[in-house]
């Protein structure tokens, strides 16, 4: 009886294995290709070999050195930029959060109200109006372009205000009869204790920022300010012997994205739990 | 009893000038960043819908309700309803291949086996990967003389251009792309599941695909209908896979409809049009998004 239950857990240990494996490789499967051809000659690449014969970092090379297109310089934009943006709405999140959780004034519920209202309008929809007003402001082709529009976010706010609810309302207003000041009760109790949300929210914008295609697409032209996101489609069009090139550049731009993915995890995930959360 | 008279007193304290007027300090920082990157260009652009615009996006004639109107005009154009057509089969096809894909991942891994943290790992990474590099990526394997694909088939199919193929194309890359939030969000649920549904199931004497059919997917309904709901609103918005890899071709068959509004601006510098556009796209999410608020307070439950 119990030898029968061992093999059937075996057997059922067995089953999921099977099932899982190929399900595995399905989605790994655009990683490790990408990677496989990142590493090959590139005259290799056209003799379609799935396994590179040996690696070659050739194409790693040509990629960051490459001066048509000035990739390392794509590297940085998008580390500036996710960078600032992150730094920016942990501060405006931080605040505004700060208010609608701990503050009370006249017309709390209406504001926020108003930025969950924010969750309902897709980017896209907005787009060619900030478009314009970029174009507008003289504003394409700048840093200022790629973080501003996005150094707050509901999700933030959202995402914060529901850790400072977990507080107790009694320590606030203990260090309010100390007369702490509001800036002083954030800077010294509030911030320090909600570094797990900060942490969340940092790990979730930084990524959604350095993913960004559309935005950076639309408002940057030039070499200079373009982003990676960009840059990879742009490696694409160089030569015939592009290909190889191409999927180094996607290699480079996915590494610190898996970084991300593996060393905040949690973090990432709770961002993401909370960004979902629309509507 | 002291703590709570103290709470009762607090609102009549009068605060001054700072203490009144502090609380909107702290909004401020955010209200502008929404009321110039959100509020404003939200109205602009139904403002914008009304007129014909000059190159620079300039309102420059009010057309609406006039023969000249924006949406009149997207009305009788045949290939706006063929984009309209497009888009909801790809958010369609995106919406319930991600679910059944996160499905299919959730309850692979819902017991625990040597390799399931690794299996775990892999099935959510997809939420880290950039819709622009992952295109990138499949635009390799979809290459019609030296992509993986076609090496394996032995076949030179042109994916992307080829009318039979490329919606298709696109939709499984975007649910490639949403595979891991789906998976992180129906595991989430299964967790949920009381284990003695399962056991009070097991002594009826249910087989495996009997308790997923009877226990478990009416379980988490609502978490299905809610990621069926976030996959929908998510397809709407696709817009790298299209530039990369299809560029709404061929002959319109991937033409969505945030391509769509990319193309009337920036080919055709039709503004206007654009953004009659951009008002219909917001107008068909928002009633997905009432749809959902509806159903959220019935409960889709067994």
């Amino acid at each position: 009886m119990k030898q029968t239950l061992v093999r059937r857990h075996q057997f059922q240990t067995l089953r999921r294995l099977l099932l899982n494996i190929p399900l595995m490789v399905v989605i790994l499967i655009p990683l490790l290709y990408t990677l496989s051809i990142s590493v090959m000659q590139p005259d290799e690449i056209y003799t379609n070999r799935l396994i590179p014969s040996s690696v070659s970092f050739e194409n790693y090379v040509r990629a960051l050195t490459g001066s048509y297109y000035n990739f390392p310089r794509m590297i940085l934009n998008s580390f500036i930029v996710s960078t600032s943006v992150m730094l920016g709405q942990m501060v405006t999140c931080s605040l505004a959060a700060f208010a609608f959780s701990f503050l009370e004034f006249k017309g709390k519920r209406v504001l926020f109200l108003a930025v969950l209202a924010t969750m309902m309008v897709p980017g896209e929809v907005t787009i060619i109006a900030n478009y314009l007003t970029m174009l507008r402001w003289g504003w394409l082709d700048s840093y200022r372009a790629l973080t501003f529009p996005f150094l707050t976010s509901a999700m933030g706010i959202f995402l914060l205000r529901q850790y400072y609810l977990t507080f107790a309302k009694e320590l606030y207003e203990a260090a309010k009869l100390d007369g702490c000041s509001n800036i002083r009760f954030m800077g010294s109790i509030v911030v320090p204790l909600s570094r797990p949300a900060l942490g969340a929210l940092g790990a979730y914008v930084f990524l959604n920022t350095w993913n960004q295609y559309m935005w950076p697409l639309l408002v940057t032209n030039s070499r200079h300010y373009r982003t990676v996101q960009v840059g990879i489609s742009m490696l694409y069009d160089i030569d015939a012997y592009s290909l190889g090139l191409m999927m180094a550049g996607v290699i480079i731009v996915i590494v610190p994205s898996l970084s991300i993915f593996v060393f905040m995890n949690k973090q990432l995930i709770h961002g993401l739990m909370a960004g979902a959360v629309k509507g | 009893m002291r703590a709570m008279q103290r709470k009762g007193d607090a609102p009549k304290v009068w605060k001054g000038f700072p203490g009144a007027v502090e609380p909107y300090l702290f909004l401020v920082p955010s209200f502008i960043i929404f009321g110039l990157f959100l509020f404003y260009p939200f109205f602009r652009t139904i403002y914008l819908s009304a007129f014909l615009t000059n190159k620079t996006g300039q309102p420059k004639i009010f057309v609406l309700f006039t023969d000249m109107d924006n949406y009149l005009a997207l009305f009788r154009d045949p290939s706006f309803w063929k984009s309209v057509g497009v888009t909801f089969q790809f958010v369609f096809l995106v919406a319930f291949g991600g679910l059944l894909v996160g499905l299919t991942t959730s309850l692979l891994t819902e017991k625990k086996f040597p390799g399931s943290d690794a299996a775990t790992a892999v099935y959510a990474m997809p939420i880290a990967i950039a819709s622009a590099a992952a295109s990138m990526a499949f635009k390799m394997i979809l290459h019609p003389t030296n992509g993986l694909i076609n090496n394996v088939l032995g076949t030179q199919i042109n994916f992307t251009g080829d009318v039979r193929y490329a919606l298709a194309s696109v939709v499984g890359v975007t649910i490639w792309l949403t595979s891991g939030i789906n998976f992180i969000f129906i595991s989430a649920g299964l967790r949920n599941v009381p284990a003695e549904l399962y056991d009070s199931a097991s002594v009826d004497g249910a087989g495996y695909w009997r308790k997923v059919w009877n226990v478990t997917i009416p379980t988490i309904s609502p978490t299905l209908f809610f990621q069926i709901i976030i996959n929908i609103i998510g397809a709407f918005q696709s817009f790298s896979q299209i530039k990369l890899l299809t560029e709404g071709g061929p002959s319109n068959t991937t033409n969505v409809m945030v391509w769509s509004i990319y193309r009337d601006a920036f080919f055709n510098f039709r503004f206007g049009s654009a953004a009659a556009r951009s008002v219909i796209l917001f107008l068909i999410v928002l009633g997905i998004t009432i749809i959902q608020f509806r159903f959220e307070k019935k409960g889709v439950n067994y």
